[in-house]
């Protein structure tokens, strides 16, 4: 038996685990986030890709209008592009496009009436739409959402590479149930998305090994992932990594291996699919693709609280560097689900002991034996065991050991290294079939129930905990940390994006002074603009815009509850002449956002429910 | 009856380490799912907030301090106490000055301020705990962040020529563009009162305080106001602190070094009158606020 031929070929029971559970998996997660995404606040970078895939949309709309005014060049000349495209060029457009795309399909159009003003593209007339959504945020979100559940059924078939349908389940269900990840895939972010296209490539990759079709399919795939994320660029070298250690015989006779069909595919491919998706680069590929790089790799080191520290900047001191480099472990540790932790090092164990252990390794793992005595250039994985030990390994340290080096930034937090865990999910599955499988051998008689219902009670506490987490995702952190208290006494990040205002908003405009004259903080204009779209805040809302220098004209203010963000509440102490919050919005007793008002009269006590307590 | 499950006795025998570690996931599954149902409703609720608020409230007195811990917690604290806890309170250099500490914790932690006291009364209000420490409050004889009108200041340039400041606008203004007043501070990711300033490179900026009655001891508190100019610069600031013309020590205060508190011992000086000077100078002036506070007492 060969994970690419698993046993009982073409009937309908293959159909249902192949297909069905997948699909079942992908629409159950989709259906889970469109759900729950209302209740998650719109971050600062969410709120320009909004703006920027609209954007991206208004230019398509263009080509079109060009095209049927008979001048099909015009929306192509540099002007246009780079009017657009401009735009939020630091970041590839594969997910704006789509974002922009799905809002014009899928929202509720009022986009002729007073909301008319504040898009950013010239609203001609009513939009002819399927009304999905009444919040236009979520019509946005959509693409992410969908690219969520199409996430999870990648994992299961990637999982199914080396498991069995129940605990590729398992696995598949583990990696969208983190709180963080959970957070960052119902948002029109990329993080989740590139996470996605991470598992596509490795498992293009991996069939690619013995298979031409995913050998050129893999290159399409990465030319996707490279226009969703930088984080792309590091693909290959996990993959050529892989690549080496299979071919390590070829290396001990002193021969090259030969290059596979995916790499020569994502070197062509790649490129040409991330060229043709991005208009930014059409007219100036080779300096424009080059400051895309160097934007990244001389990204500014923003604030991020790590261990009760701020950090802003690579440490000098060698203690504190060794600190530092600590970061993306004891974030994994404390922030996922501590038993899919437990099945991670469980299926470690049994990956580790894949070759010792002949006998048992059928009922745990598949096997991955050779399909032909010599390999091709389109088939290179063809007469070598696979190693999908050392694959899942390469691909979970890899993302985390870049965000362990002290000169990386470390603001995006979990963030950063999210490409690793659908890898240590798989890995939690083995741990998950060998739990499963144990228990067959344990019980006399069996139940074919039990299989399933040991799965689903192994996943209950990720689900758990990420339903618990949410909307606050971020500031969330597991039993071994403490939950949200213990994350915060901690000394943890708790949140970044501004995003956690939401809750506050109706008590917000019940409060708006009548000068309209507020502060909103880390809630960039764009949010406050899509919160308006959305009917959240009403039309006019008062903004009296960003830095220190201007919450001395507000009356009424936010601070959002970052470590560094303290200099601004001191801010806020000195115009509103208080230190006493006028409300403050908490998840689980912790505080994540306080807002203050101007010349609020002293009370002795404090009117019924002055905090919001989230469920 | 018979138990609806047998297992395989010789299996189990031959796997006991494979037992415990199957028991040990299944029995943390469980562990994490129940936890995770039940921790939400361990959080202080608003009642909780409220019944601890009003006890505090209760038995406030004028001079008492007022803390949550955790210090994450604060903000909720103030929400409720706000209106005992002015900026004078919120951005204090320490503690030392409070005999009396109301401290509303939860999940069995402690203030930092609250070390050295003893606690005196307790009480429960569902997840919070408050309670009362005493100490014996420092006497603080003399305040200088809250007497800085009475100060002397001046620059002293490279050559030896001092310039003294005026005061205008509620600040000392110095040549060269450097000014001193008090500010609410950021230092450390924490608020603090204290006496500002940006230093010049190549001169030094003098305090003189002329009649200061001294305690047993001179505890000044220092660093960098703001994470933003903390990121951008990398000079240090020095301090020297004299009384009666006898140098006490130095402070410095770098990008790192955060709310840097240092006790003098002027026990031998404790009951005199005299003048305290304090001296200012940088290495690298750029991107450099510099605040300080500093109290003559006896503990």
């Amino acid at each position: 038996m060969t994970a690419e031929s698993p046993p009982s070929p073409s009937t309908p029971s293959r159909w249902r685990r192949e297909w069905l559970l997948p699909l079942f998996l992908a629409v159950a997660t989709s259906s889970w986030m469109v759900s729950v995404e209302g209740r998650q606040g719109i971050g600062r970078d969410e709120s320009q890709y909004f703006r920027a895939g609209e954007r991206y949309w208004g230019w398509f709309e263009s080509v079109w209008n060009n095209l049927r005014a008979g001048h099909p060049g015009r929306a192509f000349s540099r002007a246009s592009v780079d009017g657009i495209w401009e735009d939020n060029h630091e970041h590839p457009p594969l997910m704006k496009i789509l974002f922009g795309v799905s809002w014009r399909l899928f929202h509720t159009c009022d986009c002729t009436g007073p909301k008319r003003g504040l898009h950013p593209i010239p609203i001609t007339g009513r939009h002819v739409t399927l009304p999905l959504f009444g919040r236009e945020s979520s019509a946005f979100r959509f693409p992410a959402i969908l690219l969520a559940g199409l996430g999870v059924a990648l994992a299961y078939w990637l999982a199914r590479r080396v498991l069995r349908p129940t605990p590729a389940a398992v696995a598949a269900v583990l990696s969208v149930a983190q709180p963080h990840y959970f957070f960052h895939a119902q948002i029109s972010c990329f993080d989740a998305p590139i996470t996605v296209m991470a598992v596509l490539v490795a498992l293009a990759y991996w069939k690619s090994l013995r298979s031409r079709r995913w050998g050129i399919l893999c290159g399409v795939f990465w030319g996707l992932a490279l226009a969703t994320k930088h984080n792309a660029w590091f693909f290959p070298v996990f993959l050529a990594a892989h690549y080496l250690w299979i071919r390590r015989g070829d290396l001990r006779r002193l021969r090259l291996p030969r290059p596979p069909l995916a790499f020569v595919s994502m070197a062509t491919l790649g490129p040409l699919v991330l060229f043709i998706l991005w208009p930014w680069l059409w007219h100036a590929p080779v300096p424009r693709t080059r400051a895309w790089i160097e934007r990244h790799l001389q990204h500014e080191h923003y604030n991020f609280e790590y261990l009760g520290r701020n950090w802003n900047l690579p440490p000098k001191e060698p203690s504190l560097r060794l600190l530092r480099a600590t970061f993306p472990f004891v974030s994994t540790v404390f922030t996922v689900p501590v038993t899919t932790l437990a099945l991670s090092a469980l299926g470690t164990v049994v990956f580790l002991r894949r070759r010792r252990r002949g006998s048992e390794r059928s009922q745990v793992l598949l096997e991955d034996a050779p399909t032909a005595f010599h390999p091709s250039w389109v088939r290179p994985g063809a007469d070598v065991d696979r190693a999908p030990g050392v694959f899942l390994a390469i691909h979970i340290a890899g993302p985390i050991a870049m965000v362990a080096l002290p000169s990386t930034p470390v603001f995006g937090g979990v963030k950063h290294f999210l490409p690793a865990m659908p890898f240590l999910c798989v890995v939690a599955g083995a741990g998950a079939a060998w739990l499963i499988d144990f228990s067959r051998k344990l019980l006399a008689t069996p139940s074919r129930a039990l299989p399933a219902a040991l799965a689903g009670f192994l996943c209950l506490p990720a689900v758990a905990e990420t339903v618990r987490s949410h909307p606050d995702g971020l500031g969330h952190y597991n039993l071994l940390a403490g939950g949200f208290a213990g994350g915060a006494s901690l000394g943890m990040n708790r949140q970044f994006w501004g995003y956690s205002a939401l809750p506050i908003l109706p008590w917000m405009v019940a409060h708006r002074p009548p000068s309209n004259r507020i502060y909103w903080h880390d809630v960039l204009h764009d949010a406050i603009v899509m919160y308006s779209r959305d009917g959240r805040l009403p039309l006019g809302i008062g903004d009296v815009g960003v830095g220190e220098q201007v919450l001395e004209q507000s009356e009424l203010g936010i601070v959002i509850l970052e470590k560094h963000f303290t200099i601004y509440e001191g801010l806020a102490w000195q115009a509103y002449r208080t230190t006493q919050p006028s409300i403050v919005y908490t998840h689980e007793g912790v505080p994540f956002v306080v807002a203050y008002e101007r010349h609020a009269a002293p009370r002795v006590s404090p009117p019924p429910q002055p905090e919001i307590f989230a469920p | 009856m018979a138990f609806p499950v047998s297992f395989d006795l010789d299996f189990l025998r031959r796997r006991r380490l494979s037992i415990v570690v199957a028991v040990a996931i299944v029995l943390l599954a469980l562990v994490e799912t129940v936890n995770a149902f039940v921790a939400p409703s361990w959080a202080p609720t608003e009642k909780d907030w409220g019944a601890a608020a009003a006890k505090v409230r209760a038995q406030f007195r004028p001079g008492d301090l007022i803390v949550a811990a955790p210090a994450w917690a604060d903000p909720i604290m103030r929400r409720q106490l706000g209106d005992l806890v002015p900026l004078a309170m919120a951005g204090r250099m320490d503690a030392a000055r409070y005999g009396r500490i109301w401290e509303i914790s939860q999940r069995g932690a402690r203030a930092a301020d609250t070390a050295g006291a003893r606690v005196v009364d307790t009480s429960r209000y569902g997840a919070l705990t408050v309670k009362r420490w005493e100490k014996p409050a420092a006497q603080v004889t003399f305040d200088f962040l809250a007497e800085w009108h009475r100060a002397e200041v001046s620059v002293v340039t490279s050559d030896h020529v001092e310039v003294p400041c005026v005061v205008a606008q509620e600040r000392f203004q110095c040549t060269g563009g450097t000014s001193l007043k008090p500010e609410l501070l950021e230092v450390d990711t924490t608020l603090r009162n204290g006496l500002a300033l940006d230093p010049a490179e190549r001169s030094t900026l003098v305090l003189e305080f002329a009649e200061v009655p001294l305690g047993r001891e001179l505890a000044v508190a220092s660093g960098l106001h703001s994470v933003w100019l903390r990121k951008l610069g990398d000079g240090k600031v020095r301090m020297r602190v004299l009384a009666l013309g006898r140098e006490l020590g130095a402070v410095e205060a770098t990008s790192s070094s955060g709310w840097d508190l240092k006790t003098f011992d002027t026990s031998a000086l404790a009951g005199t009158t005299g003048k305290v000077r304090f001296e200012i100078t940088t290495d690298k002036a750029g991107s450099r606020h510099f605040g300080f506070a500093a109290e003559a007492r006896s503990p």
